[in-house]
């Protein structure tokens, strides 16, 4: 048997200049702040700088489309880990801001400057409407109801004949040129990133955490929950409807796959793998899931096979997801010690 | 019977548990004693093996780091790394803090989902005998469990961890928020428990003053560390131990 004294431990600390910096102190030394920007600076200056390095058209365009999908994750991500409403509703999203802005542009001739952010705002509002129903239960309702739409809408326009009916509507006005739709859907993106990571530490995040949590609580201190989800699933919906309103343009076409599984599923998969409640983990996961899924085009119907053996071996060995393991190495050093 | 050497277990860097030797031999009523944060749960987790689960939930999820260290072993026999389905199979079964019933499932329910390592004719016994302990859970055997009232929830849950056959009953606060009343019922039925199917049990509370008259030897937990251990009455002579956890005060003349 061995003594007690004679087994090690392995022990983590937070780094002194983590607790420094979590304090106004930050502002002391260089080096204190450089270790609270450098990550961000990374992702910021890594995101503006990928256009540049990739050569090809066809990649740039793989790379447009996962900010897409990207902008989806985090609204999942933020809907999941700080309200506690489980969305599978991206597609919803991404068809109902898809077709707006479609309407919008073919229709009233508007440009899509003016399109985007009336698709945010009008869908955001429009999807929130549509799901405040099940916003007062608790449970499953909200997921299958969100998971029930997008099927209800595409049947709808495909049997009416609605809307270009399956053939879509095409003629649909691009962006000036790709340089200009890529770094709009990018600083857009790193807008919203920063903003909802923003939004979750001021006190209407409190309150939404607060309800994932325990509404009963929240309700006992006279916060009305409904409310409070009504304005989360907005938010969230309106970034699922903005990136539905950029891929139209991107496609220059809008049709019933707007409202494919695909959006709902892939961003929570890349919400598993990038770790779910950092918000930046999402948006990592995009990054690797969509063009690896486009390098397993040539696969055919395989590729499901390769992504699904991903999926699992993520959810198997690295649960938790690549963020929450690298803010855990970057912020902690470890050491044994004598317990 | 049931024991455990140089326990210790840390919450990432908070140790919660500070070397802690305990013993329960054949047929005693054990009783651990000490305020929240004590660690008189941690002590009940490790003993039963939960902590083996909750650590691998923290680990997977890349939450706090649980370290054990020590040795629990069991009719000689060391069980330290065996799941907590394992030790239950051995009976070591746990009545876990806030009695977590199948709220969902009516009583006769519950109880038989407890007799799931029972013969059918144990659990027959078994079951007989839980009602003839607890008769008000007969009269209410057709209601579901989370609409029984905090009283009867606890002896549901009694129940349902005797339906598991134990040789070793770890109940952990059983008297948590319960009428003096109800508090009195559930000791004495602990008594009659261990008196009858002749088990030993280990039972953990904040206040000692309604448990002490059963146990056989207790010990005191303070911030993890074991601060005094005794029979029954080596403790009530300690004027300390007297005050903080029976409630019985006298000036220091």
């Amino acid at each position: 048997m061995t003594l007690p004294s004679e087994q090690e431990r392995k022990e983590r600390i937070d780094r002194g200049i983590k607790i420094r910096s979590d304090s106004i102190y930050a502002m002391m030394s260089h080096r204190e702040l450089s270790y609270l920007t450098l990550p961000r600076l990374i992702l910021i200056v890594g995101m503006l700088m990928i256009p540049l390095v990739i050569p090809s058209m066809y990649w740039q365009r793989v790379f447009t489309i996962s900010c897409i999908y990207a902008l989806l994750a985090i609204s999942f991500d933020f809907l999941a880990h700080y309200v506690g409403l489980v969305s599978l509703g991206g597609a919803f999203f991404v068809g109902t801001g898809g077709y707006l802005a479609a309407i919008a542009n073919t229709s009233l001739g508007l440009p899509p400057w003016l399109t985007v952010p009336l698709a945010t705002l009008v869908g955001g509002g429009l999807c929130t409407l549509l799901l405040l129903p099940c916003l007062p239960l608790r449970g499953v309702y909200f997921a299958i109801v969100s998971l029930m739409y997008p099927l209800f809408l595409a049947r709808v326009i495909e049997a009416l004949d609605i809307l270009g009916g399956t053939d879509g509507i095409m003629g649909i006005d691009s962006f000036p040129n790709h340089w200009v739709e890529q770094y709009f859907i990018i600083c857009i993106l790193l807008l919203i990133l920063f903003g909802a990571r923003r939004l979750v530490n001021m006190d209407i995040g409190l309150v939404l955490r607060g309800v994932k949590d325990n509404d009963q609580a929240i309700r006992a201190s006279g916060i009305s929950v409904t409310f409070y989800k009504s304005v989360a699933v907005f938010i969230a919906s309106a970034m699922g409807c903005l990136s539905g309103a950029c891929l139209v343009h991107i496609y220059m076409w809008s049709g019933i796959s707007q409202f494919a599984l695909d959006f709902s599923i892939i961003p929570i998969a890349a919400t598993v793998i990038g770790g779910g409640g950092t918000l930046v983990g999402p948006l990592l996961g995009c990054l690797i899931l969509v063009p690896i899924s486009e390098l397993l085009r040539d696969f055919g119907t395989l590729r499901i096979v390769f992504y699904a053996l991903i999926l699992v071996a993520f959810i198997i060995f690295r649960s938790e997801g690549i963020m929450v393991y690298g803010q855990r190495k970057y912020h902690q050093f470890e050491r044994w010690i004598k317990y | 019977m049931l024991e455990a050497k140089g326990l210790m277990v840390f919450y990432e860097n908070m140790l919660a548990l500070n070397n802690i030797d305990i013993k329960c031999e054949a047929g005693q009523i054990v009783g651990v004693f000490g305020a929240n944060s004590a660690g008189k749960s941690t002590l009940m987790y490790t003993l039963s093996g939960i902590m083996q689960d909750i650590k691998k939930k923290e680990e997977m999820s890349g939450g706090e780091r649980i370290t054990v260290m020590g040795e629990v072993k069991y009719q000689n026999e060391t069980i330290t790394d065996l799941k907590p389905s394992q030790r239950a199979r051995k009976g070591i079964v746990l009545c876990p803090e806030r009695r977590r019933i199948f709220s969902e499932s009516s009583v006769l329910e519950n109880l038989k989902i407890g007799a799931y390592l029972a013969t059918r004719s144990q659990a027959k016994y078994t079951l007989e005998y839980v009602f003839k302990l607890f008769p008000a859970l007969e009269k209410l055997k057709k209601r579901i469990g989370g609409f029984l009232s905090g009283g009867e929830q606890q002896m549901l849950a009694i129940g349902r961890a005797l339906m598991a056959q134990p040789k070793v009953l770890l109940l952990d606060e059983p008297l948590l928020g319960l009428s003096p009343l109800m508090q009195a019922t559930l000791i004495l039925a602990t008594r009659e428990i261990r008196d009858e199917m002749n088990i030993s049990i280990i039972i953990t509370e904040q206040y000692a003053r309604p448990v002490m008259p059963i146990v056989d030897y207790a010990f005191i937990l303070e911030n993890g560390s074991a601060v005094m251990e005794g029979t029954k009455e080596e403790l009530m002579d300690n004027r300390d131990i007297r005050a903080a956890y029976f409630g019985v005060e006298e000036s220091y003349t």
